[in-house]
């Protein structure tokens, strides 16, 4: 096997344009972060005066009102001008004014030195780090938040912070883990692996492919910019009911139009990824040839292009309802208090999906390479996600079995949700029987793998509890809930995440991570979150209610335990953080492929070739493929490294 | 829209993608936008809908005495602006068959008539009798129609672009995405009107 070094393929790169230090013009006016900081102050005094003009004009008194300028000014064009002045526009600009296209140069692509990852960058394996490094940011933050809160809630009554506070605490840590980390950190791993395992050069517009990642850090700093609002941050949950989400402080609005930013950034991306699948697969690559992350993220973004706009519509109502006086959802103008609901569950049900099924996809690729076996059910498993799309659209008001919706909606839903176990359940098997007799390699990704199939089976049990009308009637807002869904979306999505991390590490960086402490994460995170979730199954069942800052002596000593194991838990993550970084500096050189799979990105050097391939392999098998003599997935033209790999 | 068509292959390039669909990449991602744009009026009509049907409280008279909607006026804009889409054919057609003349015309007149669609609209929010604050029927009615009219901002500017770049000497018969992709997006605009035209004014 060719030992590569990660500085190797560097060396091989096209010249690049100057660093923007060149000339203080250019240090100023080059497209960067300095241009970037002064536009975005740019566009807030532009915006701002567009609204007092147009508030002078008609006549509105006051001129000067906070939240309308926050939103325009604020929200709206301080981020357009932050987008303008790195650079993300520059391109279409050019093409606006009319002047001859330019000709590619590649310039704005891959990565030469740390500072090209600060800017705008049309390399989809630049992009799937920046993804996963900013993700990762805001998961240490939203998880410092849950340590905080946990320290409120190891006795009754408030010790640290007012109820407000806590409300905000709480809202912020769901709104980070789920818009700034799990979705985005799975966008991040695809965007680096997709291209790859597809045969292709790139994404199918790179450039849009940039600006959905740089919309991501602007939803990021506008949710936690709430903090410094007057009243606090946003308090409503991250479900942000209305009509209680329009009698918010200032804070709301923040939230309000954070989701349009980190929306605007997942369907920008999903239709990248599908125009992408859809168009650019290699020579031989059928759609029942894909791997299975592929088909995962295929599915994940038909329901980000067709559900998001859903909370899009409902964060832009409750807007509307707080700044215009507009009445959607409050009763007294005639508005209709339910619809907030229904609009956004019919988001939110399918984004649970959207947090789940790319995890699936790295879960069946880990399985399989290291249980040295073909996945069990191939098309089944790729079926089975279509099947998942599908009922997903058709579930979404069993969160409201106790909201006072009419009444026959209610069987109707608890049996499409029931069904969901069906697809669910095929996966569950086929992944089971994958390991079974194969030559299981336990390393830390596999470990990872097997703990979200034992923790996801636990999550997905107390769905079905909930799921049905009279369980969830006595369950509903209690701690049982916040079990199931740690179980689902952090013994589910956060440990696929890792497991993928852990997976693709060598490809990303060229260097392997430190195994012995990988394992060590592995099981302190694992026991620790055992014991922080396990009980709130139990103090939830006896009563305690989730979202309150303050709760029954009775629960006392449980929550003590659960606070406790929560800092373990949240102490987990520094090995982690340490691991990645340590070994991303000076890590052993990895192999191109250390872990012998079949699919394409491991055929290439790690990290692969700035243009991933010298030249498109052609697919000639399926690829998963493991064990089975003579089958290969794709023949690689002249990449040597692939040729040793085979050889 | 971004990618331009021909790229350069020089000896640092990527090697060309392989094709693996008929459809055209760029045309692709219009459409899957527009179906996620189809979505975004969805939650709008479906808010309307919520407001209107399922509410309780929901006025037997819509709208509400003594408001009245603007039927004829916005009838008038309907027609102006399913005009303006048999000119943006018109545009694409004359581009496709290298006639510049008829192409830039036809762009000038897709642009006048969208103006002149989004100006009747202001004019019309300005004299409607009711504001945003005046209760759920006028929530819905400013949120569809605002909505639509956003959009045709959008699609005004994406007709700008096609004329500045038009007047400049671009677009072919062999090179015209620049001019299709703004269209059909245009087509989506107004097809769009339509149903919101449909819904708020008619029924």
């Amino acid at each position: 096997m060719t030992v590569s070094h990660s500085d190797t393929p560097h060396a091989e790169y096209p010249p690049h344009f100057e660093p923007p230090h060149g000339s203080t013009w250019k240090f100023f006016f080059g497209p960067g972060l300095v241009r970037g900081g002064w536009m975005a102050g740019v566009g807030f005094v532009l915006g701002t005066l567009l609204v007092l003009a147009l508030r002078r004009w008609w006549g509105w008194e006051p001129y000067w009102l906070t939240e309308v300028i926050l939103v325009v000014g604020g929200m709206v064009a301080t981020p357009i001008g932050f987008l303008g002045g790195i650079g993300a526009f520059d391109y279409w600009l050019h093409y606006i004014s009319g002047r001859p296209t330019r000709p590619e140069d590649h310039s704005g692509h891959g990565a030469r030195t740390w500072r090209d990852y600060f800017r705008v960058n049309t390399d989809h394996k630049v992009i799937g780090v920046q993804y996963l490094v900013t993700t990762f940011v805001f998961f240490t933050i939203g998880g410092l938040m849950a340590m905080f809160f946990r320290a409120e809630l190891a006795q009754p009554g408030l010790q640290f912070v007012d109820s407000q506070t806590f409300n905000g605490l709480v809202s912020m840590h769901a709104t980070l883990m789920i818009f700034l980390f799990i979705i985005p950190a799975f966008a991040g791993l695809a965007n680096f692996a997709v291209p790859l395992m597809l045969g292709a050069p790139d994404m199918a517009f790179p450039r849009l492919n940039a600006l959905s990642f740089w919309l991501l850090p602007i939803a990021g700093v506008m949710f936690l910019a709430s903090f410094i609002a007057p009243g606090g941050a946003f308090g409503a949950g991250w479900t942000g009911y209305a009509p209680l989400a329009e009698g918010q402080p200032l804070g709301q609005t923040f939230f309000n139009m954070g989701v349009q930013w980190a929306g605007a950034s997942s369907i920008l991306t999903a239709l990248n990824f599908l125009v992408t699948i859809i168009t650019m697969r290699a020579p031989g690559m059928t759609f029942w040839r894909m791997p299975l992350l592929v088909w995962a993220n295929f599915t994940t973004s038909l329901l980000v292009v067709i559900a998001t706009p859903f909370i899009a519509g409902s964060q832009f109502f409750v807007m509307f309802d707080r700044i215009m006086h507009t009445s959607f959802f409050t009763p007294e103008g005639g508005g209709y208090v339910l619809g907030y609901q229904h609009i956004f569950w019919f988001y939110s049900h399918p984004a649970v999906y959207i947090m789940m099924l790319p995890g699936f996809g790295i879960v069946s690729e880990v399985i399989s390479s290291m249980s040295r076996k073909p996945i069990f059910g191939y098309r089944l498993m790729a079926l089975s996600l279509m099947g998942i799309l599908v009922l997903g659209f058709s579930v979404w008001a069993h969160h409201m079995f106790v909201a006072g919706m009419a009444d026959w909606l209610r069987v109707p839903m608890m049996i499409t949700t029931l069904l969901i176990a069906i697809p669910t359940g095929i996966k569950v098997f086929s992944w089971t029987a994958t390991l079974w007799r194969g030559r299981i390699h336990l390393n830390t990704p596999m470990l990872f793998a097997l703990g979200f199939l034992t923790m996801f089976v636990i999550g997905g049990l107390s769905g079905i509890y909930l799921g049905s009308v009279p369980i969830d009637i006595a369950a509903s807002d209690t701690y049982f809930i916040v079990a199931h869904i740690h179980y689902v979306l952090f013994g589910g999505s956060v440990f696929t995440i890792f497991a993928g991390i852990y997976y693709w590490f060598p490809k990303m960086t060229g260097r392997m991570y430190n195994e012995r402490l990988g394992k060590w994460h592995f099981w302190l995170t694992f026991v620790s979150f055992n014991a922080t979730f396990f009980p709130m199954h139990y103090v939830g069942l006896r009563g305690m209610p989730r979202r309150v800052f303050d709760y029954d002596s009775a629960f006392g000593d449980l929550n003590f335990v659960i606070s406790i194991a929560s800092f373990v838990l949240g102490a987990s993550f520094i090995v982690f953080v340490y691991n990645m970084i340590t070994s991303w500096a000076n890590g052993p050189i990895a192999d191109a492929n250390p872990w012998r799979a079949h699919t394409l990105e491991w055929q290439v050097s790690s990290p692969p070739p700035i243009f991933n391939f010298d030249e498109i392999p052609q697919v000639v098998g399926g690829p998963y493929e493991y064990g089975v003599p003579g089958a290969r997935h794709a023949v690689m033209s002249p990449a040597k490294e692939a040729e040793e790999v085979h050889a | 829209m971004s990618a331009h068509a021909e790229v350069l292959h020089d000896h640092h390039g990527p090697p060309e993608a392989n094709q693996s669909s008929r459809v055209d990449a760029r045309t692709l991602g219009m459409l899957l936008f527009i179906g996620s744009e189809i979505m975004l009026f969805g939650s709008f009509f479906a808010a309307y809908f919520f407001v209107r049907v399922v509410n309780p409280s929901a006025p037997a008279e819509w709208p509400p005495e003594p408001y009245h909607f603007p039927v004829f006026v916005a009838g008038v804009n309907t027609a102006i602006l399913v005009t303006s889409s048999f000119t943006m054919h018109w545009a694409l057609q004359s581009i496709k068959r290298g006639q510049r003349a008829g192409f830039l015309a036809g762009m000038v007149l897709t642009f006048v008539m969208g103006l002149a669609f989004l100006t009747t609209q202001v004019v019309e929010y300005l004299n409607v009798g009711f504001n945003t604050g005046d209760g759920a029927f006028a929530s819905v009615f400013f949120g569809l129609t605002g909505l639509h009219g956003a959009h045709v901002a959008v699609g005004l500017s994406l007709l700008l672009m096609v004329i500045i770049r038009g007047s400049r000497g671009h677009f072919s018969p062999e090179h015209h995405h620049g001019v299709e992709l703004p269209g059909i997006y245009w087509h989506f605009v107004d097809v769009m009107w339509i149903v919101v035209y449909a819904t708020v004014y008619l029924l």
